[in-house]
């Protein structure tokens, strides 16, 4: 198989290697090489049942491919084969293969509990295999902790930011790390560097600011950078898309292929498989512990991605986009007026798109009674009440699930009966444990939450459990108005097909839904009506019918209809 | 409300629910009886020792004296759940022992004077509640250590230093009196645990409070008046240091202005001791009971032995650092098994 490289044919620094038909594409990053292999075949290995040769062309570049270095490019920088994994007899991974090329960006997709958490943790040196060998650059390699995997520049961006907020943007970059001279550290030259590590990467923070005053986006490229400023050769980033808006997942992106084209290789773990069309350069999908797919991502769909995933009956779920099963009522279940005015109808799924600070959560919020005052008027089944503390709104028959579950829908350590219990049956002084206890395991069933028992800390569930828990509680108290902010947030596949189930059949019973998401999709599919929101305002509402992801972007972004 | 649910819609059909399994676990077990089974081996350590320890007549004096930190750590426990701490219990107790032996001199009916330290009690621990809560203070530590100085300062203000003897014998049955061969005291504590116990883990109230200790934020959008638990939390506090002192008077004979001086500390490391976890969400009334009791046995055994007051106190700092390691220990060995 003859592959042909292209100088400067690729973004950045890059090398592109064009693979004839049939051929794996290959990227790596620039090196020098002599100039006498010009026009000649500049290496010929074998590689991965192929013989792979090579020539190069002139490119824009005056640079040359080093023919000793580039056998390099062609082993994996991180190969794991037959990777096996189990916790207390439960199989979690079987003989997982799985490698990452030096200037890849390898995405790692799968429903909760298909693996990658377990596989990641193991290349990252936190927990060991059962089974099956590491190979780092060729060479095999044991990892003893997450120390050793740092040393050979394996970074993890963690989904929760690991970073201290109150120092400084560059003291958080140098964490553990600070450039001491004589014992003193050297902020200028700290500073200085950590300032360049940013802007390498397309950002432009003020190095002295604190943390704690940045964006979620911001401490995310602080992250990256503190993984990249110590030879990293390798990232991980664990769902670094879920809590930012579309410009700044774009901004991530273009960060991402700065990273690529200096080399470093990404593996991408996401749920959102849009994304991994537009940045990845393979995919690889894991299924109940095994790898059930593994191509370049110019070669697969959604469609087959999704199926890989889930199985085919699933999918067929997630696409049905029947209208809500009961229809819209014609009684008024909630009504705001003032600067904000809005009315969900009883059985009404209303959706409420915008971008990050457009004011969706602080709509929920306030409605909630757990925001900060304001001058819209709010009236139920069409009185008007004011609602001061949560209290008063889960008394009124509202519910609200919290954008974030681990910091505001759960009490993680505590068990699953207690959380579910936990917004019921307040006007009781003694619990009614037997009934409760019936009462929980009523919508365990119903819900189809995978606990292994009620006593279970909530903290050991997967996301859609936890979610579905969440739920769970509303359903538990007798909700009646249901305020969903981003509900199908870093859950899988498989859980978010039910809970649009859930959504549906309870819009079908009556039950008035506001559902807020950053996935416009996942609103279009849901929602009868789209009520668009920014900058505090609402900025349009569109029907099912007219609804479009153009139109509703037009409006989020300060359009008018 | 936690009735047969209302909304049953079709497309959530209920399946037959997972049966939860009841598994008593090695990790499970110890992780209940672990206290209890350190008791158990301090005091067979300990009669070892001294043939007088085992006695009933020893035995029933452990209880006495570990009666006061047995009613004031409970109060402890409740505040400890919600992740807070209450640095003021000794000196509130303190002040009510100075306050409930003042009343009585002045003539006040013994049972009048008990209520009202006990009001006192509880309202100088709902001001700590109220000042964490409505002025925002950053830590339960902050109000309740301000408190601590208010309250043992006035204790002597108002006492002049002095102790006040001679208190009335009705009132000093709490203290000191027995019921047949059962010490007042003791009744008084198996009486509160078991209060404590019904509201902790059998009320609302009770799970609120776990909910709070557990993430408040969670708790507080579920519906829980946060702000109004914690004031009540810190209220329970202040009446179980008042009822401290009751006993404590009783048995002294007097109210004395330094009394409970460090019992706050005690309080804190009988509750540790005992398994709670400072990061809240975490704590049974048995276990703080049981850490109570390894506090007075310990120095009551360790007098039998001879040990000296001085080595007393860096034996019982080993134990409560040892306890708590050991608690850390058990339970990374039960998450290990949840995780899996």
């Amino acid at each position: 198989m003859h592959y042909t490289l292209s100088l400067g044919s690729d973004e950045g620094r890059g090398l592109g290697i064009q693979a004839p038909a049939g051929g794996l594409p290959i990227r790596r990053s620039l090196t020098t090489c002599p100039a006498k292999s010009l026009g000649r075949p500049l290496f010929a290995i074998p590689w991965h049942g192929h013989t792979v040769e090579g020539t190069k062309e002139l490119g824009r570049s005056n640079k040359w491919v080093n023919p000793d270095n580039h056998v390099d490019q062609f082993t994996p920088l991180l190969e794991v084969r037959d990777i096996s994994k189990s916790f207390s007899g439960v199989s979690v991974l079987e003989a997982v293969t799985f490698d990452v090329r030096p200037g890849e960006v390898h995405a790692l997709v799968g429903e909760n509990g298909a693996g990658k958490s377990t596989l990641m943790n193991i290349v990252s040196g936190v927990i060991r295999q059962d089974a099956g060998e590491m190979y780092w650059q060729g060479r095999p390699v044991r990892l003893a902790g997450p120390r050793d995997a740092r040393a050979l520049g394996i970074n993890v961006v963690h989904q929760e930011l690991a970073l201290v907020p109150h120092l400084s943007v560059a003291e958080n970059i140098f964490l553990g790390r600070h450039p001491v001279a004589r014992g003193i550290v050297q902020f200028r030259e700290m500073r200085q560097r950590a300032a360049q590590a940013l802007g390498e990467l397309g950002g432009a923070i003020d190095v002295r600011r604190p943390v704690a005053e940045l964006s979620l986006a911001e401490r995310q490229l602080v992250e990256i950078a503190r993984a990249v400023a110590f030879q990293g050769r390798l990232i991980i980033m664990d769902e670094p898309t879920a809590p930012l808006a579309g410009h700044e997942a774009e901004a991530l992106f273009r960060s991402i292929r700065t990273l690529r084209a200096r080399g470093v290789s990404v593996i991408y773990i996401s749920h959102r498989l849009e994304e991994i069309f537009g940045i990845a350069d393979r995919v690889t999908v894991l299924r109940d512990g095994r790898r059930v797919l593994s191509q370049p991502v110019a070669e697969v769909t959604q469609n087959q991605l999704v199926r890989a995933m889930i199985g085919e009956e699933l999918k067929q779920r997630l696409e049905m986009h029947a209208p809500a099963a009961g229809g819209a009522r014609t009684d008024e279940a909630l009504r705001i007026q003032g600067v904000i005015n809005l009315t969900v109808r009883s059985g009404e799924i209303v959706g409420l798109a915008g971008l990050a600070g457009a004011g969706r959560t602080e709509l929920l919020e306030w409605l909630f009674g757990a925001g900060r005052s304001n001058t819209n008027q709010l009236f139920l089944g069409g009185r008007a009440v004011k609602l001061r503390t949560p209290k008063d709104a889960v008394r009124n028959g509202l519910a609200l699930v919290p954008d974030d579950r681990k910091m505001k829908g759960l009490v993680l350590g505590a068990s699953v009966l207690q959380n579910i219990a936990l917004a019921g049956g307040r006007s009781l002084f003694f619990i009614r444990a037997s009934q409760e206890q019936r009462s929980a395991e009523h919508w365990i069933g119903a819900l189809r939450i995978k606990v292994a028992g009620l006593g279970q800390p909530a903290v050991y569930l997967s996301g859609g459990n936890q979610q579905k828990v969440v739920l769970a509680k509303w359903l538990f108290a007798g909700a009646r108005v249901f305020l969903l902010d981003e509900p199908t947030r870093g859950i899988d596949v498989g859980a978010k097909a039910e809970i649009y189930d859930l959504i549906r059949a309870l819009a079908g019973e009556g039950t008035a839904v506001i559902v807020a998401s950053s996935e416009i999709e996942e609103l279009l599919g849901l929602a009868d009506r789209i009520v668009v929101m920014h900058r505090g305002r609402i900025a349009g509402e569109l029907a099912r019918a007219e609804a479009t992801e153009e139109k509703i972007m037009h409006l989020a972004t300060g359009g008018a209809l | 409300m936690s009735e047969a649910p209302k909304t049953s819609p079709e497309a959530i059909r209920p399946v037959p629910a997972v049966k939860p399994r009841h598994t008593v676990s090695a990790a499970g077990l110890l992780r209940r009886f672990g206290p209890l089974l350190g008791l158990l081996i301090l005091c067979g350590a300990l009669g070892a020792g001294s043939e007088r320890f085992l006695t009933a007549d020893n035995l029933l004096n452990v209880f006495r004296q570990s009666a006061v930190n047995a009613i004031v750590s409970l109060g402890q426990l409740v505040v400890i759940i919600t992740a807070g701490i209450d640095l003021s219990v000794g000196s509130v107790l303190g002040l009510c022992c100075v306050v409930v032996a003042l009343l009585m001199r002045a003539g006040v009916p013994p049972l009048v004077s008990v209520a009202l330290a006990l009001a006192l009690g509880a309202a100088l621990g709902a001001i700590n509640g109220i000042l964490l809560t409505k002025l925002h203070l950053p830590h339960p530590f902050i109000p309740t250590l301000g408190m601590m100085n208010v309250a043992r300062g006035l204790a002597l203000v108002i006492s002049g230093g002095f102790p006040i003897s001679e208190l009335p014998s009705s009132f000093r049955f709490w203290g000191a009196g027995s019921i047949g061969w059962i010490p007042g005291p003791v009744v008084l504590v198996v009486v509160f645990c078991g209060v404590f116990h019904v509201f902790l883990s059998r009320t609302t109230v009770g799970r609120d409070i776990y909910a709070i200790g557990g993430n408040s934020q969670a708790a507080r959008l579920s519906g829980v008046p946060v702000d109004a638990r914690l004031i009540l939390v810190y209220a329970i506090s202040g009446f179980t240091a008042a009822a401290g002192a009751i006993v404590l008077a009783g048995r002294m004979n007097s109210g004395f202005p330094l009394a409970g001086v460090g019992g706050e500390l005690d309080s804190i490391a009988a509750v540790v001791i005992g398994g709670a976890s400072f990061l809240g969400g975490v704590g049974t009334v048995s276990g703080t009971l049981v850490g109570a009791l390894i506090m007075g046995v310990l120095r009551n055994g360790l007098n039998l032995l001879n040990v000296s007051a001085a080595w007393q106190t860096v034996v019982i700092g080993i134990v409560i650092v040892a306890a708590v390691w050991v608690d850390i220990v058990r339970q990374h060995a039960a998450e290990r098994v949840a995780v899996a």
